[in-house]
């Protein structure tokens, strides 16, 4: 099927604006035409003054290349006028004999400089200030002439006198009213523009209405209707704009001041829109680019059928594009019996503020000297915000004004008025990009790119976030000074390059120090264990081997710890430790707080033969393993019943023994709410409550206590078991070295670690791998014995 | 989905091998969010993705419930076969021998006891052609007058309420898309950020663009943050709170004059008797400071557009059906009504609670919205159903009436689909009783929940993924919830199982449907001409157009976007006000020395009404692991109540225990139990068997309490 035919008449910055947000909402809906009566591409015009004022270039002032058309596969056809719409037949006819269909037409052809009718008009040297053309007959005039006159004290008008000024011409500027800019300042804000101006050069002639421009062959002079007059070689224009309605009106689109368009951008022509300047919409004509866009991004929804609400106008603000002049007005400016105002006035700084109210709403603002405010004032009285609540003197605070204004303001806050560009998205944009200039962040996110007042609140920004204030960013940290990679990345290597001993990784990661340091070294040996089950047994040597049966101690003596479940014993069990002690001269024998009996001070030599005459199970449980399990047992603070706690402490006992950790794991198991077993401040702790077994993790009772976070309740001991077992072996599986269940909760997060032990298929496969891993190490274990002896003989 | 973190390579998962993706819509709120599962076979296992689809109501968003939803749909818990339940045990059977034991208790019981004594109860979780088709199955294959549903327990104070006042009952009188628009919002007794959070935006919008919040909590929430402006009346009060709101606005005049005149009857009563009432004692009565209430009556007043929002917070009262209609006044005498950005919203609880209350799942109507006492509606449905107006069955009793009539054993036989009474009921123990006293009891369901345990017989229910059919969301908008994913085991859909069951009771004429689009052409017609008209609306329309608003009476119809533009739809085309006393009909229990606090109960964000589903999801059980009692620390001290600690709650009809979470926002006198929890924790437990005298909701919202805490000193 063949594509919609779209035309767009007018290639200035609404309607390509309108075009943008068209191929954004629907990059391939129509086919795209777009006619030009100036010779160029689309340029921001806004930005004329800034060149003639030699703070910009022609050349940066194109908002859309040659390129981009291409890209867009826009047909462009520039310096041709479109001089008749065919509404019948859905065509265009123009200047260049071109008949052109289309399905759906925008008509965009903005507005033209209003020319005083007085005699003299069209002489050479007299000039309006609209296109780029104009722009370079001025800049070119200033070359070869010396007086200029302005006509008009509007914004206009005093922007292209400070550029004829700066171009060093000697300028007047001549204004039929009794003061500067009066749709936009009061009398107050205007003399103090004025005098501002003046003391900058400017020259100002009030209430004078231009009779005749008079000359032979150029501009000599402009007298003025109360009989005097003025020397010139060029006059300007700038008394206001005309919407270009001519093309609109002859093909019978009905028109007022302007094309009479509804909320939607549509004439009373089907498949007809328009928008921009040349568009009157509820009674109100725009001339300012905030509206415009506006208009585009709701007539953009329109063709492409997308919902949206209507264009409902906008609320006007200016910003006078004069350097060395902060002038911002917004809404209301003069009070009448309806509106109030509050106003400050310091002559000292030459800062004037005042604000208009509407009852306890904020309907206007003027500010002079100081409109660092503007966008917040703005953001007001977009919103209508009651201010009834508010300390009315915290109005005139500047938020920040020591510090950077960007910084203080909310993500969602708008930055760029015209383009709707909040601080998030920029920072965002900031981040993703690694951008660095205004000029990166104007491309990337539109910030700063229509009237370009916002310009310096994009520096702002940029440079808060590039400060050290800013910190949004997590740096990892490498695993030690011998390398930089992290410890996530090191483990990722290992396995990747199916690295398998501790010098192995060292060279082939390029450790620094060749030799590793003591913080790497058991980080990595834990870390081969935890890859490769095997390792340790293919690494064993005595040392490790006897940490399995029994503990070195400083001296090197052993002490060796007879295993007994939950904490509980028997008259031949204690019989047997009691002859065994004798037996090998042991006489430092204790009841430890981890329920145990401990026989310290063994000889290395006594060693082999004490474990096998003791024919016990022993525990050992020196470094960074699951410990034995404190229960309540014995504890007579209350008269609970312990069975239930026993048996749950025995279970965990003999389904977690030998496992290796990141680091230590302390258990205990309280048989009530009166925690006989400290619960609360071990790595993982249960209590049995009227609701069942309550399960505590990321407790420590280390010098920084810390109280365990309630994991999950369980009813039944096999539930209270798994939950338990899943929960070491996650940790195990994604805890980093020596970090602590409390550390690796609160990076992994509670509710994270949750959800994947109550997953029933994730919690299954965790209980697997961990009875595998403790089957392994059992196996392990009882090989120990031989393993001694052998060592012994050696 | 939840994924585990993987730091060792063995646990590693291998490539994705093939995709399938299901469309359907979240089943756990109003929102209806419409999203898409996407399963991807990996080598050993499934893994599953849930993403938001664009769509008018929630635009594409997702709240943690429905990116966790299928957790629930694929639990190993789900029952796959019908279940009988022989000397205590639930034993597989076949579905021919299930349908044969309930037809013949079925009839055994009808025969002996008659037709009455078989009551059947329904739910809002339900699609509209279930609702439908579980109200013809009563009226027209059991012939019983008994038949109610869950969503009594829920929209029936907001729904009496507008019908009363506007006459008509659609949730949003407006749609979604206007309430960014509004200058002033309302918001009472509706916690819309934990309930409905794919909502929010419209709110925040408004926010932004300038609009004045004023939330009407006991107690400080996510919603209430949003606010500009929080009022925290005393639980119970919300009545009066509106008659000092209506006072302000009346006296300062800024009512509509033009508005009143020409569309609302009964102002100048309501004037008269809120003109009387002192702003004092309004004051002393809710706790909520004169200035506060003049301060939000003005704002709502001066204000060009407006909107008030209400749900369970005002409305489960034994006044809620009074409440909400004087909040409703204050909508008609500002005039903020039938016109752009201002109207009225009753956030509606459950998944299909705007649907399922239209076409014939309560006990005193029939489908479109009609009443089953009005001659001309019994005719008009009877011509549908191809059946003798005088056989249809007059009204029965509403949900929990119904429990007292089984207690009493005039109802000795119950068809339970899709709901958990013995938890959502208020007096939950006496229901639990009733429960247990009946001769056979049917349940239809997803698991074994609490209430099914006491059947005789469950079968095996479709879920959101695999039952299709339509659902009215929070805005009155029909959408049609596309489902394709095949049921497991021999789970058959609600209507299927409906279906069936008329065939082996004789009654297959009635009910020879094969797909629930055919459902819904008979639905299209029974609702034809009633006041929820889905005659224009067709499956086909509801794929290309997304969605729309009632009524919508011809196939050309685009829906109705704004109601009440110009009239109302009562007969004069007015809206009713009404004197809502301050003293209200049914006296709510007030504190004393016994007990001393006021419970007031709620939901959490990841969990939907009895938890039956959300408690079985591993990513919304990891998020609420279990209930808890938000109290003041002031008022815990006073009871010594730690932090985290266990806590008894009792009132006169019970106790739970819970643990507890002190709150510096809300008022000291009140606590606070979210009710998705059941057994020992179920906090319905302790609330009180009164109900509202117009629609039947029981005041689950405000019960007077002791608390304790569970010993931890040595005995």
């Amino acid at each position: 099927m063949d594509k919609q035919k779209l035309v767009l008449i007018g290639n200035g910055m609404a309607g390509v604006r309108c075009m943008e947000e068209i191929l954004r909402e629907a990059p391939d809906l129509y086919e795209i035409t777009i006619f030009g009566a100036e010779p160029h591409l689309n340029y921001n015009r806004i930005q004329l003054s800034a060149v003639l004022q030699g703070s910009t270039t022609f050349d940066d002032i194109t908002i859309n290349d040659r390129n981009w058309y291409n890209e867009q596969n826009i047909e462009l056809f520039t310096g041709e006028t479109v001089l008749k719409i065919d509404t019948e037949k859905q065509e265009l006819l123009t200047d260049k004999g071109r008949r052109h269909p289309y399905n759906r037409l925008i008509i965009a052809t903005g507005s033209m400089p209003f020319l005083l009718p007085v005699p003299g008009k069209d002489i050479e040297g007299v000039v309006t200030f609209r296109t780029i053309e104009d722009c370079q007959k001025m800049m070119e005039t200033a070359k070869h002439y010396h007086k200029a006159m302005v006509i008009g004290g509007g914004v206009l008008g005093l922007e292209a006198a400070k550029g004829l000024l700066n171009l060093g011409m000697e300028v007047t500027v001549v204004h039929n009213g009794p003061h500067l800019m009066e749709r936009q300042l009061d009398e107050t804000a205007a003399k103090l523009l004025q005098t501002e101006l003046e003391k900058q050069g400017l020259r100002f002639l009030f209430e004078k209405e231009t009779k005749e421009i008079c000359g032979s062959n150029r501009v000599e002079r402009v007298s003025f209707k109360d009989g005097t007059e003025a020397a010139a070689d060029l006059v300007v224009m700038a008394a206001g704009v005309r919407p270009n309605i001519q093309l609109a009106k002859e093909s019978g689109i009905a028109t007022n001041r302007a094309i009479l368009v509804n909320d939607y951008m549509e004439t009373n022509i089907p498949n007809i829109y328009a928008v921009g300047e040349c568009v009157e919409h509820r009674g109100m004509v725009y001339g300012l680019v905030k509206p415009l866009y506006d208009q585009g991004k709701v007539l953009a929804k329109r063709i492409c059928g997308l919902r949206g609400k209507g264009y409902e106008g906008t609320v006007l603000s200016t910003q006078l594009k004069i350097s060395g002049v902060d002038v911002f007005s917004v809404g209301q400016f003069s009070c009448d019996d309806r509106l109030q105002s509050i106003v400050i006035f310091d002559e000292l700084d030459g800062v004037y503020k005042k604000m208009v109210f509407e009852k306890s709403r904020m309907v206007g603002a003027v500010l002079f000297g100081d409109t660092s405010d503007r966008t917040r004032l703005l953001d007001m009285i977009m919103k209508r915000q009651d201010v009834s609540d508010l300390e009315k003197v915290t109005l005139f605070q500047a938020l920040n004004r020591d510090g950077n204004s960007a910084a203080s303001m909310a993500h969602s806050e708008m930055i760029c008025n015209c383009n709707g560009v909040a601080k998030g998205t920029i920072i965002e944009a900031v981040q993703k990009n690694g951008l660095t200039t205004v000029d990166q962040v104007k491309k990337c996110t539109k910030a700063s790119g229509a009237c370009g007042g916002c310009k310096p609140l994009v520096a702002d920004l940029l440079n808060y976030i590039h400060s050290d204030e800013f910190d949004e960013g997590i740096e990892q940290k490498s695993m030690c000074s011998c390398t930089t990679l992290t410890e996530d990345e090191v483990v990722h290597e290992m396995q990747w390059q199916g690295l398998t001993t501790v010098q192995e990784v060292m060279e082939v990661l390029g450790w620094e120090n060749k030799e590793g340091c003591s913080a790497c070294r058991p980080a990595l040996a834990y870390y081969l264990g935890m890859i490769y089950p095997e390792y340790e047994r293919k690494q064993e040597n005595l040392y490790i081997s006897e940490q399995r049966m029994a503990i070195i101690q400083k001296d090197g003596t052993y002490t060796v710890i007879p295993q007994m479940y939950g904490g509980k014993t028997s008259a031949e069990q204690l019989r047997m430790i009691a002859t065994v002690a004798e037996k090998f001269g042991i006489t430092n024998i204790a009841v430890t707080s981890e329920q145990r009996i401990h026989l310290m001070g063994v000889k290395k030599k006594d060693l082999s033969a004490l474990l096998a005459d003791l024919d016990m199970q022993v525990s050992s449980t020196y470094g960074n393993m699951v410990q034995n399990v404190k229960t309540s047992i014995g504890e007579h603070i209350c008269h609970c019943d312990k069975h239930s706690s026993m048996e749950l402490a025995v279970s965990l006992e003999k389904r977690l023994e030998f496992l290796i950790t990141p680091y230590r794991v302390t258990l205990g198991v309280s048989a009530c709410l009166h925690n006989g077993a400290g619960s609360t401040t071990k790595d993982i702790g249960v209590i049995g409550t009227g609701l069942g077994w309550e399960i505590y993790v990321g407790g420590s009772s280390g010098r920084n206590v810390r109280a365990g976070k309630l994991l999950s309740l369980g009813t039944k001991n096999q539930d209270v078991i798994e939950i338990i077992c899943a929960f070491i072996q996650y940790y195990r599986e994604t805890a980093n070295f020596l970090e602590r269940t409390w550390q690796w909760i609160e990076r992994v997060g509670l509710v994270h670690v949750r959800e994947v032990i109550f997953d029933f298929e994730l919690r299954q496969q965790l209980l697997f791998r961990l009875e595998k891993d403790t089957m392994f190490r059992k196996r392990f274990s009882g090989k120990q014995m031989s393993g001694i002896e052998i060592n012994n003989q050696q | 989905m939840t994924e585990a973190l993987l730091k060792y390579f063995r646990t590693k998962e291998q490539e994705v091998k093939s995709e399938k993706r299901y469309d359907s819509q979240c089943p756990y709120c109003s929102m209806q969010c419409k999203m898409q599962l996407i399963e991807q076979s990996i080598v050993s296992r499934k893994k599953y993705i849930t993403i938001g689809k664009d769509n008018p109501t929630s635009e594409g968003r997702l709240c943690v419930k429905g990116m966790n939803a299928h957790q629930h749909a694929f639990h190993k818990e789900r029952l796959k076969y019908p279940l009988v339940k022989i000397n205590g045990e639930f034993v597989r059977v076949s579905w021919k021998e299930a349908l044969n034991h309930i037809k013949e208790n079925f009839m055994k019981i009808q025969e002996e006891s008659g037709q009455n004594a078989l009551a059947v109860y329904g739910s809002a979780s339900i699609t509209n052609e279930e609702a439908y088709l579980l109200g013809k199955f009563a009226r027209v294959a059991l012939k019983t007058k008994y038949i109610d549903y869950n969503g009594r327990l829920c929209m029936s104070a907001a729904a009496s309420a507008a019908n009363q006042t506007f006459g008509l009952d659609r949730g949003f009188t407006n749609s979604l898309a206007e309430i960014p628009y509004t200058r002033c919002i309302i918001l009472a007794g509706t916690n819309i950020a934990e309930c409905q959070p794919t909502i929010m935006p419209y709110f925040e919008r408004a926010k932004e663009n300038g609009a004045y919040i004023i939330a009407i909590d006991p107690r400080e929430t996510a919603t209430t943050k949003l606010a500009d402006l929080h009022l925290k009346p005393r639980p119970g009060t919300d009545a009066v709170l509106a008659n000092g709101l209506l006072k302000v606005m009346i006296e300062e005049n800024y009512v509509d004059e033009k508005f009143i005149q020409e569309r609302v009857n009964g102002f100048e009563e309501v004037r008269k008797y809120v003109l009387s009432l002192s702003m004092k004692e309004i004051e002393e009565i809710t706790g909520v400071p004169i200035q506060l209430i003049r301060k939000a009556a003005v704002r709502f007043g001066s204000e060009e557009s407006g909107m008030i929002f209400t749900a369970r917070g005002v409305e489960q009262h034994t006044n809620g059906s009074k409440t909400v209609r004087n909040f409703l006044n204050i909508l008609v005498s500002t005039g903020k009504i039938g016109k752009p950005n201002c109207g009225y919203g009753a956030i509606t609880g459950q998944g299909n609670g705007q649907g399922a209350r239209e076409h014939g799942q309560k006990a005193d109507q029939l489908p479109g919205y009609r009443s089953i006492e009005n001659d001309e509606h019994r005719n008009y449905v009877a011509s549908i159903w191809g059946i003798d107006p005088d056989d249809l069955p007059r009204k029965g009793v509403s949900a929990y009436e119904m429990m007292e009539k089984i207690h009493e054993g005039e109802i000795k036989g119950l068809f339970l689909m899709c709901s958990n009474p013995i938890v959502s009921n208020p007096n939950a123990h006496f229901v639990k009783e009733a429960m247990k006293k009946l001769t056979f009891f049917v349940a239809v369901d997803l698991f074994v929940s609490e209430t099914a345990r006491l059947a005789d017989v469950i079968l095996p229910a479709s879920s959101y993924l695999e039952d299709e059919g339509t659902m009215t969301n929070v805005e009155g908008r029909v959408t049609l919830r596309e489902a394709s994913l095949p049921c497991p085991g021999e789970a058959k859909h609600d209507w299927q199982i409906i279906c069936d069951l008329a065939r082996v009771l004789g009654k297959e004429e009635y009910f020879s449907f094969s797909s629930a689009e055919e459902i819904f052409t008979e639905l299209r017609m029974a609702s034809r001409g009633g006041t929820a008209d889905y005659f224009g609306i067709t499956y086909e329309r509801l794929r290309k157009e997304g969605g729309l608003l009632w009524p919508c009476p011809e196939t050309n119809h685009i829906g109705t976007k704004r109601l009440f533009e110009t009239s109302f739809a009562h007969p004069d085309g007015k809206a009713a006000m009404v004197v809502v006393p301050n003293i209200a009909e049914i006296p709510k229990e007030q504190l004393c020395e016994e007990f001393p606090l006021y419970l007031t109960t709620g939901r959490v964000m990841s969990h939907y009404l009895t938890g039956v589903q959300t408690r079985k999801s591993p990513a919304l059980a990891a998020r609420n692991i279990e209930p808890f009692m938000e109290i003041h620390p002031a008022t815990a001290a006073k009871f010594q109540i730690q932090d985290q600690s266990l806590v008894k709650i009792e009132s006169r009809r019970g106790s739970v225990m819970v643990r507890s979470k002190w709150s510096e926002t809300i008022r000291h006198d009140t606590i606070f139990v979210p009710f998705h929890w059941a057994d020992s924790q179920n906090i319905n437990l302790l609330v009180s068997k009164e109900l509202d005298p117009e629609c039947k909701m029981p005041g689950f919202k405000v019960s007077a309490v002791k608390v304790s805490p569970v010993v931890d000193f040595l005995t």
